[in-house]
């Protein structure tokens, strides 16, 4: 089967890991694949052929304008697939060339293969409670789940361009704030060690960030702590509707485990979990927990790891 | 203001059952409204309360969306609309379809209001489907929204930065949940909603002609929770070192 795979995301994080997904896809098929990039936004590392789309808008700064001259370069190539990342704008991207090219498009999508004409994969639902098969009919788009492909190493590749021309934008960007790096780097963190409903108060977060420090880990929290209490700010939010991640460590400190914050870490390599409620759904997720008060439990452990450095 | 919501009935994921085999048990499943959608709903009303108007709530779903409708007029919208079909069975083009033909024959409105995703499948597609099908302005993930004269200015919450942008309305708005804290109904509300007005139409009114849904997905089964469950229990001087030892085994602190 010859195919003609595009891999696209308008983030650099994600862009190698979106090729790496077209990569393998490639390999099947038994072709190349094409990495696609915006002039204005990151440069193209990964890919056996790169297409970089001009256009005298600033395209990155509105995915409906990234999304407009995605649509106008796939008509003439006539991609079969066009694989995205599933950021927040990536999904809007993917959802305006579904729609642009009247191709069926689903997110959230990992483990991505060919199989009878279509592209098959699958995507986490309620919650991550269920895992759904997909069978996807080609040309179709796909917004691929962000962490589930390996970055691919850099290639040299030449960049073909094509002009897009202007591109306008419903909306307006009027301004853009970064959020605070180094506060905060959940996604790649390798150890993160995570508060909940269990603190009683803003001030005992102390303990949690103390033993994320003693760890040299990140901290997170369940959604309560950064929406409803305010505790936090809410990119520390891990869940289903927060911050995906998938650290070495994830230790969850008074954290019940409901669905939609298990939603955000079931793909770490070990959870542990201190909870006062053996009955606490976290202790269902978890590799290691402790059924105890986190007040006394978190110095018990700080002490432990403190007594072995020395 | 004339404000659309559009939400969905979903199997309440918190209480689906699995069988010994893997397999869900759909039928008969619990259900409620979606989860998010009710800050949709909730801002609507914050909406029409700053600026009075009407607040219309639509949706794609079987009979028994009627659950979900009732719970939202009861929280304070006006009037229902509700497009008989199984989301169920279809992929999220065809329901994006589907509500933006309800949305343009019931129209113009002046904001459509969604969350970021449903509760169940959280594709989080349709709302910007319908900003292009109903070629709108859209605005996703927004967790602010301010509305002055015929223009909105809203705060968009992406993973790195928080954009700020501003739009024409009528406009489609995707919500996330940080937005608000939504209302609950009074009893005297829920009583009240059963008698507020529900337009029903149906897929073959709204899109003649369309061929029947394809549906992507094939199968379900339960999510595989291979982890190891050991528990300790004890003083927590000695609970704590056996979590640190345990911890330190399988190699995951640093040295």
């Amino acid at each position: 089967m010859s195919i003609k795979i595009w891999a696209f995301s308008e983030s650099p994080s994600v862009a190698n890991e979106v090729a790496s997904a077209a990569s393998g896809l490639a390999a099947l098929a038994g072709g190349g694949f094409v990495v696609v990039g915006l002039d204005d936004s990151a440069p193209l590392l990964a890919g056996d052929e790169k297409l970089v789309l001009r256009a005298d808008t600033l395209l990155s700064a509105s995915p409906e304008a990234a999304a407009n001259t995605l649509a106008a370069a796939a008509r003439e190539a006539n991609p079969d697939i066009i694989l995205v990342g599933s950021t927040r704008d990536g999904k809007e991207i993917a959802s305006r060339l579904a729609v642009k090219l009247g191709r069926p498009c689903t997110s959230e999508v990992f483990g991505v293969s060919l199989g009878n004409g279509t592209l098959q994969g699958k995507r986490n639902i309620f919650a991550g409670k269920l895992i759904a098969e997909l069978s996807i009919p080609l040309p179709c788009v796909v917004a691929l789940k962000v962490g589930t492909n390996p970055a691919l190493p850099a290639s040299a590749a030449k960049a073909s361009e094509k002009l897009a021309g202007t591109v306008a934008s419903k909306t307006r960007l009027v301004e853009k704030r970064e959020k605070q790096k180094g506060t905060v780097d959940l996604r790649g963190a390798k150890l993160i060690v995570s508060a909940g409903r269990g603190i009683k108060k803003k001030e005992d977060l102390g303990l949690v960030s103390d033993l994320a420090t003693a760890l040299g880990g990140a901290v997170g929290c369940s959604r309560p702590l950064s929406s409803d209490m305010g505790w936090l700010p809410e990119e520390h939010h891990i869940g289903l509707t927060g911050v995906t991640v998938h650290p070495d460590l994830y230790i969850a400190v008074g954290i019940s485990g409901q669905l939609q914050h298990v939603a955000g870490v079931k793909d770490s390599k070990v959870i542990a979990a201190v909870n006062t409620d053996k009955s606490a759904p976290i202790f269902e997720a978890s590799d290691y927990g402790v059924v105890g008060d986190l007040y006394a439990v978190l110095p018990a452990m700080l002490r432990e790891i403190r007594a072995r450095h020395h | 203001m004339k404000i659309a919501v559009c939400v969905k009935h979903a199997v309440d994921e918190t209480e689906l059952k699995v069988d010994s085999g893997g397999n869900p048990q759909l039928k008969g499943a619990p259900t409620k409204m979606s989860t998010f959608d009710k800050n949709a709903v909730e801002e609507a009303l914050r909406l029409k309360a700053a600026h009075q108007g009407e607040v219309v709530i639509l949706t794609v779903g079987t009979p028994e969306a009627k659950k979900t409708m009732k719970e939202a007029l009861a929280m304070g919208a006006d009037r229902g609309v509700l497009v008989s079909a199984d989301p169920m069975a279809m992929d999220t083009r065809r329901t994006s379809e589907l509500l933006a033909a309800a949305l343009k024959k019931g129209g113009p409105y002046d904001m459509i209001l969604c969350s970021e995703g449903s509760s169940d499948m959280y594709s989080g597609l349709v709302p910007p489907m319908l900003g292009e099908l109903l070629g709108l302005p859209y605005v996703g993930y927004v967790k602010k929204v301010d509305v002055s004269g015929q223009s909105a200015k809203v705060e968009r919450a992406l993973e790195d930065s928080v954009e700020v942008v501003e739009a024409p309305l009528p406009i489609v708005v995707s919500v996330v949940s940080e937005i608000n804290e939504p209302r609950y109904p009074t009893l005297i509300q829920i009583m009240q909603a059963g008698k507020k007005p529900v337009e029903d139409l149906t897929p073959e009114a709204l899109l003649p002609g369309a061929g029947p849904p394809v549906p992507l997905v094939k199968g379900m089964k339960a999510q595989a929770m291979a982890r190891k469950r050991v528990v300790f229990e004890g003083p927590p001087e000695e609970t704590a070192k056996k979590l640190i030892d345990a911890l330190a085994a399988e190699g995951v602190l640093p040295r």
